[in-house]
């Protein structure tokens, strides 16, 4: 009934899209960066038309929509807050703070990670440990702990990055050597592994073989597990820099893309009966925070880290071969719906462009934010949520006209 | 016949064919690093990138920051470097012409004396040694390996502190009878204790620790935090001060204050730390050190809080004459504030290497003239041996509380054999302290 109501509101204040769909979660509706919104614009003239705006605070958390209702983070004044938007006009629903540091180790500190819905749920995981469950009309606190303390595991250089993922009954969490599963109801520990650092991608279900797995990165490895027991599957060795195994991993049938900065590269991986086997190895798509996206046998990804300048990239995903690249791009991020990229560079320019090999030919590009941005775009129901590294938001409205 | 004096032999023969007979490639230098974290592939990325050394090894006791460090060498260079845990193993298998050495200031000494005696040229990070003796020992292995040294202090060769000292030495600036010299942060605040945690995998973190105390792992120290903890650096005064220490030596010709004296805390921060569930850092938060020369005063300060615009430049230096002040600081270069009203003021930008601020490229090429050349390198050991002991005698008065006269001549402290002790340390066994 809820959804119905959402729906007619939504009818009532903006022309209906072909198809509309929710972000619930990072990564979006389907983990991977992918929307099966279609209909929204992707032309404009001039300034990009904005819905609503906010400040939220220092961080990079990305931006969840679910049910109406828009949810992201930040910090300020030795605290984080969640905040919960009206999805549509930015009015604030509720906000949750609670204690906690700064982490500016060499950047500017603030919350990494992204809160996950699960229905009236809302789930969060701080970088230090704090994890919650929220109402998600209320903001009330439904039950809290700190898994860190629990578990014994240590926090890698940066805090806990990856978003809760629910599988069925459990929250799997990227905390610890090989994850950790908690009973979503009330935190209860259901499985743990060894007290050693955890990599900061977000734990990524995926099936294959008629089993079900969730696949994240630790601090030196690739590894997937059995998202119920936690029984470790199989792991591939990839050492990053300073352990930022970041990146999501991307499944396409048998193949798992990997990719991470500190000019490690990228590799594909071929999953069968024994260990991963791997295909190729490229330097060309080296994604420090931001994972690429996958579009009709092409990733579509950033290039290069925050201190130098990254590059938009498309890269072939069976060989590995670089298609075009953007120089200059930044480390932003990039999305795909209805066969277009949606990509927000590292200086806060949002451009439309066709997904295509072919090159990058934008539809309508609008400077709609400041420095730094991080964190990839998100949309949903039209919207077009954007932030940056001080916790600005900026909405951009893409309903047709 | 030595492999090294056949080298030298055949670039002779390459010269004396004459210049219309294309010589054949030089051999390349064979290259070594020594602590392959950030700053020492800084470092050697400049050694590839002068496309005449030839990377054939390197060493860390964190397995995981070695198969890095190898990939990344791989991919910028080629080279395919061994990979070793221990130092000397690397040195003795591998026989470098040069050793670039990395590792936190405990450190220092060991890797180079043991790299000179393996017949390689170091570069080694600032400041040269983690107590005085230790610098000793290295200047002396240095001379008895006739080898060159080249230390780590890029300021002596940045464009912007060339020139700066160059409109310094001019008189443009008048009698200068103070400098100041600062390196200021805003925010700040109690330091909460990190957790200990379990040794990492692949981590050999007693031979990290090496000659100095053994604690337990935390984040805190390893990798970069160990700057500011006492028992393996000497915290800003150490890491920045030594910097602008140097350049005062530079500019002024003298060789050595006569007294020092140096105060600070943590009223900050708090107290330190250390138990077997966590641990903080232990430098202190700020520092004031005065050093006496014969003719000027110099004070370094630092604060790691407070730092606002009420200074105008927060990193650097202030050299203050009769007619104005000239700053030389980082990325904001050099400024010249006339004392007269209306006076010009004059301005250079810094040309650094970024995303770190540095000049280590000049420094390298340097390095390689000095080795090609015989002659001294602008950062030898011979001063920068001098400039490193400034901030290693500021921790001595910083620590006894009381002002130090220095006697250069003996390197001794005068009439204070407590301050004295602390020009060395016990080291922990099995490590024997270098003489």
């Amino acid at each position: 009934m809820r959804h119905f109501c959402v729906a007619l509101l939504y009818s009532a204040m903006f022309p209906m899209l072909a198809v509309a769909d929710d972000w619930p979660q990072f990564r979006g509706p389907s983990r991977n960066g992918v929307s099966a919104e279609k209909g929204w614009r992707s032309e404009w003239k001039g300034e990009a038309p904005v819905a609503w705006k906010a400040q939220v605070g220092l961080g990079f958390s990305s931006i969840v929509v679910s049910g109406g209702r828009a949810v992201t983070a930040g910090h300020a004044d030795g605290k984080d807050t969640v905040f919960c938007f009206d999805a549509a006009t930015g009015k604030e629903l509720w906000k949750h703070s609670y204690a906690a540091e700064l982490g500016d180790k060499f950047f500017e500190g603030g919350t990494t990670g992204t809160t996950t819905f699960d229905g009236e749920r809302l789930f969060w995981l701080s970088r230090w440990g704090d994890l919650m469950c929220l109402d998600a009309s209320s903001g009330k606190v439904v039950w809290e702990k700190n898994i860190a303390k629990e578990t014994g595991a240590p926090g890698p250089m940066w805090g806990f990055t990856g978003a809760p993922l629910v599988v069925g009954n459990l929250l799997v969490l990227n905390v610890g050597e090989a994850g950790v599963g908690v009973d979503k109801k009330d935190g209860r520990v259901v499985w743990k592994s060894a007290p050693k650092d955890a990599g900061y991608s977000t734990p990524l279900p995926f099936e294959f073989g008629g089993a079900k797995f969730a696949l994240f990165g630790n601090g030196t490895n690739y590894l997937a597990v059995d998202p119920v027991t936690g029984k470790e599957a199989w792991r591939f060795r990839w050492v990053t820099q300073y352990g930022v195994n970041a990146a999501d991993p991307i499944v396409s049938g048998d193949r798992v893309f990997i990719s991470t900065g500190y000019s490690k590269g990228g590799t594909l991986l071929q999953l069968g009966a024994d260990e991963p086997k791997q295909l190729w190895k490229t330097k060309v798509l080296r994604t420090q925070l931001n994972a690429a996206v996958l579009h009709e046998g092409y990733l579509y990804g950033v290039d290069g880290d925050t201190t130098e300048k990254g590059a938009l990239k498309c890269i072939e995903f069976a060989t590995g071969a670089e298609k075009w690249s953007q120089p200059g791009f930044g480390n932003g991020g990039v999305i795909v719906a209805d066969g277009k990229l949606i990509s927000l560079s590292g200086d806060g320019e949002l451009f439309i462009a066709p997904a295509s090999p072919e090159g990058f030919k934008p539809s309508a590009h609008a400077k709609v934010l400041g420095p730094k941005c991080w964190t990839a775009p998100v949309l949903a129901n039209g919207l077009v949520y954007c932030r940056n590294s001080r916790g600005e938001i900026t909405v951009i409205n893409l309903h047709p006209q | 016949m030595k492999r090294r004096t056949f080298l030298q032999r055949a670039t002779l023969a390459a010269f004396a064919t004459g210049p219309f007979i294309r010589a054949a490639e030089p051999a390349k230098l064979r290259t070594v690093l020594i602590g392959s974290g950030w700053w020492g592939k800084n470092i050697l990325k400049e050694a590839m990138a002068s496309g005449r050394c030839k990377v054939v090894g390197l060493a860390d006791v964190d397995a995981n920051v070695l198969e890095v460090a190898g990939d990344q060498v791989e991919d910028l260079s080629g080279d395919k470097p061994k990979l070793y845990r221990d130092y000397r193993e690397l040195l003795a298998k591998e026989k470098p012409d040069i050793a670039i050495i990395a590792t936190p200031d405990h450190w220092h000494a060991l890797n180079t004396i043991e790299a000179l005696k393996a017949g390689a040229h170091v570069f080694v990070e600032k400041p040269t040694g983690h107590t005085v003796n230790e610098s000793r020992a290295m200047l002396r292995a240095a001379h008895e390996s006739g080898r060159v040294v080249q230390v780590g202090l890029h300021r002596r060769i940045g464009p912007h502190h060339v020139s700066g000292m160059k409109f310094l030495k001019s008189g443009a600036v008048g009698d200068v009878g103070m400098v100041r010299l600062f390196a200021h942060s805003a925010g700040g605040g109690p330091e909460k204790p990190t957790p200990n945690e379990a040794v990492p995998d692949g981590m050999d973190w007693d031979f990290w620790c090496g000659p100095a105390p053994l604690r337990p792992f935390s984040k805190k120290l390893h990798p970069g935090g160990w700057r500011n903890t006492l028992d393996f650096a000497n915290g800003t005064l150490g890491d920045w001060g030594v910097h602008w220490l140097d350049q005062v030596l530079w500019w002024s010709g003298e060789k050595y204050p006569r007294r020092i004296f140096c105060t600070g805390g943590r009223p900050i921060s708090g107290p330190p730390v250390l138990t077997e569930k966590e641990q903080t850092s232990d430098a202190p938060d700020h520092q004031v050190a005065t050093y006496e020369f014969e003719k000027f005063t110099c004070v370094w300060e630092h604060r790691k809080f407070g730092g606002n615009d009420t200074e105008k430049h927060k990193i650097g230096s202030y050299y203050y004459g009769t007619k104005g002040v000239l700053h030389i600081g980082w990325r904001d270069g050099w400024t010249f504030y006339p004392s007269t009203k209306g006076g010009k003021i004059e301005h250079e930008d810094s040309q650094l290497q970024e995303p770190d601020g540095h000049n280590i490229k000049l420094l390298w090429a340097d390095f390689l003239e000095a080795i090609d050349k015989r002659h001294a390198p602008v950062a030898g050991i011979e001063l920068a041996h001098r400039s490193s002991v400034l901030p290693l005698l500021g921790m001595i008065s910083w620590r006894t509380g009381r002002s130090i006269a220095w006697d250069a001549e003996k390197e001794q402290i005068t009439g204070d054999a407590e301050a004295n002790a602390l020009l060395a340390r016990p080291y922990r066994g099995p490590w024997v302290y270098p003489v």
